[in-house]
């Protein structure tokens, strides 16, 4: 296996009493987009300024290229302008008294280039973002989508080895979002970037990343390809972060190499194959977590494997479709169901689950 | 909610950058010896009765001889009296006039605003020689217009006199600043609550009085109390005013202990620490109502106003009167300056060709204004210069995330020392220090001692303007700057730097006209040689010669009210305390 770009492991940070990041311990592969998910005052910021030098961790270490370039126990630091990294401000950070140019050949000049060199690769990179023509305005006559491609020229113009975005989309309008998501994805692609990315909108990490790292409360819940995470949530926490789930608690049983779930005392059972079920014993009380997409609603029959019976309690019509909430046991949730099939307020039914699309989790 | 965010933002970077800590704490010290050591010299002294530069002898000789003349207390009790009652009618009006300015439909609102902003700026002591021009009783021009007049015998008006002090101050100084506090904080009133009272059936002048009046009373009352401590500071007008007939305030007594034949230093720090007392209980009770009053300020409010109140056929009268009051305390002095400044003898109209250019002459031909003038401007290119390489560290050093809890509250605490200490002190403190050290040689006398004297002096303002500008910018751009490879010194220099530009040349300008006016700063510090030309003014006053004074004090008043509109036209916003 090639040598990771970055790898962290177990960095924590403290801010007084608060452990911004507790013992993350992770690594990002060369070209591979990465993501950091989270909801705000997680510490996955904290994280990528532990990347970029902008803080200092209180333990752990950090590798970059196989070189440590934060190491407290060895009383190491890398001050950040000697990391070479590239990274994308929340803000943008653009200096307002420079031009378009100016602000994209910052680097360079700071690394000594010939003007000849600079205004080759400064045009080079306008031109990869889409501004070219451009250099010449003032950083402020610009659109906030246009700041943000200044902001990315900056970032890539050294050539970094590692791109650093830090909640790069979060200032522009939900169309600009969608198209420079787009655009980011095709050009870390084009150019093979190792990105480390950090946002707290799940559309963002599921349709940019390779991997995504769900943080909470400063530690990494699950480190996984999106589709792992969006199905089989290893926590409730990763479960709930990434949309709505349905979660229905249940005792495990085994039996002769079949095992299966029996929803609250008989309401339903769901089988689950061995390789899922594994680590659980017999009788021990576990969480069936499942998205309410993954849910059937069917007439009330004899409930047959993997269903589950409920009652619906309320019911709203959307247009295209109807939301139905239904009740387990004493639990509700919001299930949405086609326009075929139409169920009064009261009607029994069976929730019929997919056994491939859900997670145990023990209680 | 604050302490929390403190908790978080503080003890990064701890550790790390140990130059960086080093700076901090070098920088603390180096303040601490700049405003702090005054006060301690200032306090010490008292007790020594040698003179400074002699040999130490203790004793309390100095506060048992300044204290059994009857003169020291009275001269306190004076300074506090004058500062209680010119606040009076000084809050009056400047509540009047913010109010018709930032509530009512007032025509010209903007230029009654910009009138005052420019109005603040007029440096004072050739106000207060245009006042001696209309009110003296000899040859006052109003006082002979008086006597014009049926059954008037004598002059009517004195302004050697409490009274005369107290009007001269209002006229000159009193209203000015407080308008342009007062004028925002109406501005944010919600318009909400006085909307509420005028529906509840309230007229305009019950919703201003019963309303909007008492919701912001917190807020004028800090102003009133700040007001009044920086009265005490007040040393101008009491010295042309007060002096010539025994009115003593602490700050001229001071100044004749040391100005007397020997100077009595002991008996002056023996006056000064005990204002500084008097000072320091002051300052106690006015922080602890500031902040038993936090609570009140709910006043900025999201309906920011736009209805403005309308005075109907009142806003003339209105119009009229703010006009009437520019008129009176603004416009005539200054025409009495010109006209003073050209009269061969002042107040001697009758006589045959009462008009002259030679004070004018005599004023550019006299080699000492042209040493002063030199001197001047030294000393206000030094101090704005000085002021703003300082304090911009200063500043950056307190808004820094790097830096420590306990180093940025002794440096703000620290910068804010000059705001409430009165520059007389300061100088007799910093005066001790020049004649007691070897720093005599450098200091004692010359223009670089009064510059730095100025420079400590213009630390609240100053650091107070930077820290908003560099709060303003936030910390990304730096860190943009050092993520994408510049060191510190780099990014501070490229990136930082041009950006504060506008704040520093703003600053620096208001400090060069500050240092160009002052006379309580350096009227303990100079020497012949390095005598400046707001001493220079001081000294033709005392003299009497009015004309050649009032031309120098219009040369003074003009040189500043222009560099103010040049800043103002470059689009620097001069307001007292930052942007």
């Amino acid at each position: 296996m090639d040598q990771p770009v970055l790898e962290f492991s177990d960095v924590t940070k403290r801010y007084g009493e608060v452990t911004a990041v507790d013992r993350v311990s992770f690594t990002v592969a060369q070209g591979e987009l990465f993501t950091l998910l989270g909801p705000s005052g997680c510490g996955k910021t904290t994280t990528l300024r532990l990347v970029a030098g902008l803080e200092e961790p209180d333990g752990g270490e950090i590798l970059f290229n196989g070189q440590p370039i934060a190491s407290p126990a060895r009383g190491l630091f890398v001050q950040p302008e000697k990391r070479n990294m590239g990274m994308v401000f929340q803000s943008y950070a653009i200096w307002p008294h420079l031009t378009v140019f100016e602000n994209v050949a910052f680097p360079l000049k700071v690394r000594r280039e010939s003007a000849q060199t600079i205004r080759k690769r400064v045009l080079e990179a306008l031109e990869l973002v889409g501004l070219g023509g451009l250099e010449d305005r003032g950083a402020t006559q610009l659109s906030g989508g246009q700041q943000q491609r200044v902001a990315l020229a900056r970032a890539l113009v050294y050539t970094p080895s590692i791109l650093l975005l830090d909640e790069p989309l979060s200032n522009l309008d939900a169309k600009l979002r969608e198209q420079m998501r787009f655009e980011l994805r095709s050009l870390q692609r084009r150019l093979n970037l190792t990105v480390l990315y950090v946002t707290h909108d799940q559309t963002e990490a599921m349709t940019l990343s390779d991997r995504i790292a769900v943080v909470h409360q400063g530690r990494l819940e699950q480190v996984a390809d999106p589709v792992e995470v969006y199905e089989r949530p290893a926590t409730s926490f990763v479960g709930e972060f990434l949309g709505r789930t349905v979660s229905l608690e249940g005792q495990m049983r085994r039996e002769a190499g079949r095992g299966w779930v029996d929803i609250l005392q008989g309401m339903g059972r769901i089988q689950i194959a061995e390789d899922r079920c594994g680590h659980l014993r017999e009788g021990e009380q576990v969480r069936v977590i499942t998205r309410p997409e993954d849910i059937d609603i069917l007439p009330r029959g004899e409930a047959g494997v993997n269903q589950v019976a409920a009652k619906v309690d309320e019911v709203a019509y959307l247009g295209d479709h109807i939301e139905y909430s239904v009740s387990v046991g004493g639990r509700s949730f919001l299930l949405a169901a086609g326009k075929k099939e139409r169920y009064s307020v009261g009607s029994e039914i069976l929730l019929a689950l997919n056994p491939a699309q859900v997670t145990i989790l023990k209680l | 909610m604050k302490a929390s965010g403190t908790a978080l933002t503080l003890p990064l970077f701890r550790g790390r950058l140990r130059p960086f800590l080093l700076g901090q704490w070098a920088a603390v010290a180096f303040f601490a010896l700049l405003t702090g050591l005054p006060v301690v010299f200032l306090f010490l002294g008292s007790f020594n009765l040698a003179a400074p530069g002699k040999e130490t002898v203790y004793g309390v000789q100095n506060w048992i001889r300044a204290f059994s003349d009857s003169g020291t207390l009275s001269a306190l009790w004076m300074s506090i009296s004058i500062s209680v009652v010119r606040i009076i009618p000084a809050m009056v009006l400047a509540v009047l006039m913010a109010w018709l300015i930032a509530r009512t439909d007032i025509p010209g609102g903007k230029t009654l605003e910009f009138l005052c902003w420019l109005a603040y700026f007029v440096p004072d002591f050739p106000m207060v020689l245009a006042w001696v021009l209309l009110l003296d009783p000899n040859f006052g021009f109003l006082n002979t217009m008086a006597r014009s007049l049926p059954f008037v015998d004598g002059p009517i008006f004195n302004p050697y006199s409490f009274w005369g002090i107290v009007w001269v101050h209002t006229a000159v100084t009193g209203i000015w600043f407080k308008v342009m506090l007062l004028t925002p904080i109406f501005r944010q009133l919600g318009a909400s609550l006085e909307e509420a009272a005028r529906v509840s059936g309230a007229n305009n002048f019950t919703t201003l009085w019963r309303i909007s009046l008492p919701v912001l009373s917190p807020m004028i009352l800090a102003i009133a109390v700040l007001s009044f401590i920086r009265g005490l500071q007040s040393f101008n007008t009491e010295l042309l005013l007060g002096t010539p007939v025994g009115i003593y305030v602490y700050s001229t007594r001071i100044y004749d202990y040391i100005r007397q034949e020997p100077p009595a230093f002991g008996e002056a720090t023996a006056l000064g620490s005990v204002f500084l007392f008097v000072l320091a209980i002051l300052l106690f009770f006015y922080w602890r109502f500031l902040r038993g009053q936090r609570k009140f300020t709910v006043v900025t409010g999201s309906g920011y106003s736009t209805l403005k109140v309308k005075l109907g056929k009142w806003k003339y009268v209105a119009l009229g009167s703010c006009i009437f009051y520019f008129l009176v305390t603004m416009i005539l002095p200054l025409i009495f300056l010109v006209i003073g400044s050209f009269m061969r003898r002042y107040g001697f109209f009758n006589i045959k060709s009462p008009f002259t250019t030679a004070h004018w002459m005599n004023l550019f031909s006299d080699p000492i204004f042209m040493v002063s003038l030199k001197n001047s401007l030294i000393i206000a290119t030094t101090t704005a210069l000085g002021g703003i390489l300082l304090y911009s560290s200063v500043a950056y050093l307190l808004i820094s995330r790097r830096a420590t809890l306990g180093v940025s509250m002794s440096l703000e605490s620290l910068c804010w020392l000059p705001h409430v200490m009165p520059g007389i002190l300061m100088s007799l403190g910093l005066l001790w220090i020049f004649l007691a050290t070897p720093f005599r040689v450098v200091l004692y006398g010359t223009v670089w001692g009064i510059a730095l004297a100025l420079i400590i002096g213009d630390s609240p303002v100053t650091t107070q303007a930077f820290k908003a500008a560099f709060l303003q910018l936030g910390p990304d751009l730096e860190e943009a700057a050092r993520v994408a490879g510049a060191s510190w010194k780099y990014a501070y220099r490229r990136i930082l730097l041009p950006l504060v530009a506008p704040v520093a040349a703003t600053v620096g300008l208001l400090n060069f006209g500050s240092a160009l006016t002052s006379i309580t700063t350096p009227v303990l510090l100079y020497s012949a040689q390095s005598r400046p030309l707001s001493i220079l003014l001081l000294e033709y006053s005392f003299a009497g010669e009015l004309e050649r004074g009032a031309a120098l004090g219009l040369l003074i008043t003009v040189f500043m009210c222009l560099m103010m509109l040049i800043g103002r036209k470059l689009g620097l916003q001069l307001t007292g305390t930052g942007r």
